[in-house]
């Protein structure tokens, strides 16, 4: 029987989000939201949703007068994100 | 890009070019750090030679701590970077362990002249080029890069040279530009490198 797929991470934004931080160390807010092409608004909103589900950390840092926000993979989003690898293989019939 | 299911294949393309399009600027910029060094290096050495060389007096040699300075300056100006890979991180940390080593030795070289009037401070250079050529020589084994690996091979070999003739002869004002030499072939020629990979 197929694994059923992790609604967190099976939407784009939120899926485009994980696989950049998956393949980085941390990335911050403006980098995300240029490489994702997707509004501040939007963007907040679904990292607010991986953050409360754990699998991703945010850092909020001041810069003079503006706020940086840092995000990072957590151990649990990273399982997650395998786990989700692993059941698209699946799905696809990939070994 | 909005929020939205996706099938199976489009999550997979999507991971596909999310990560592909994380790795192509990683390396943009990793060069400019190296040319900064480089050239403020470069460009003291000689400075510093031709002051020593002019007056004869070897204070000028004091010059040397605006090294000090311009890492103060470059920690300042340096944007904080939008982000940070795995490679970045190891870096930095190498580079951290090469500038606690320098502050030490030249905590430990300035005890020594001070106190037991040892001509210590005759030291710092070849020890500088040692520590430098080994963080450059590290950096390369991260980057995979030759060019890295294997050129403070010439900063070992004039650290050789400098501690031998301390030894037979003290330090000379020609030390200054053998330093800048180091640095040229170590940091402007690899940062140059770099950079023409990453826009290529």
């Amino acid at each position: 029987m197929l694994k059923e797929l992790d609604p967190l991470l099976h939407s784009q934004l939120r899926l485009a989000v994980v696989s950049i931080l998956m393949s980085v160390d941390e990335a911050d807010f403006v980098y995300l939201r240029e490489k994702t092409n997707a509004t501040a608004g939007n963007l907040s909103i679904q990292l607010e949703k991986l953050s409360g589900a754990g699998y991703i950390e945010t850092k909020r840092n001041m810069e003079g007068k503006k706020t940086r926000t840092i995000c990072r993979m957590t151990d649990k989003g990273k399982n997650a994100f395998e786990e989700y690898v692993k059941a698209l293989k699946g799905y696809l019939f990939i070994k | 890009m909005e929020e939205k299911d996706l099938t199976e294949k489009e999550s997979l393309e999507l991971i596909a070019r999310m990560i592909q399009s994380s790795k192509e600027n990683m390396e943009v910029g990793r060069g400019n750090r190296f040319l900064y060094w480089g050239y403020f290096t470069v460009t003291l050495s000689i400075v510093v030679y031709v002051l020593v060389a002019l007056t004869n007096n070897s204070i000028w040699s004091c010059s040397w701590m605006l090294m000090f300075g311009f890492w103060g300056f470059i920690s300042y100006k340096e944007k904080k970077p939008v982000v940070v890979t795995y490679t970045d991180k190891v870096i930095n940390q190498v580079w951290r362990v090469m500038g606690y080593m320098f502050i030490l030795t030249f905590i430990v070289v300035s005890i020594l002249q001070l106190i037991a009037h040892y001509p210590s401070l005759s030291l710092m250079m070849p020890l500088s080029l040692l520590y430098v050529g080994i963080g450059v020589s590290i950096t390369g084994i991260i980057l995979q890069d030759k060019w890295l690996i294997y050129s403070p091979f010439i900063s070992f070999v004039i650290t050789f040279y400098m501690l031998t003739m301390l030894i037979i002869r003290g330090p000379s004002n020609s030390w200054s530009l053998l330093f800048g030499f180091a640095f040229g072939i170590m940091y402007i020629i690899p940062g140059h490198i770099m950079n023409h990979k990453a826009h290529r």
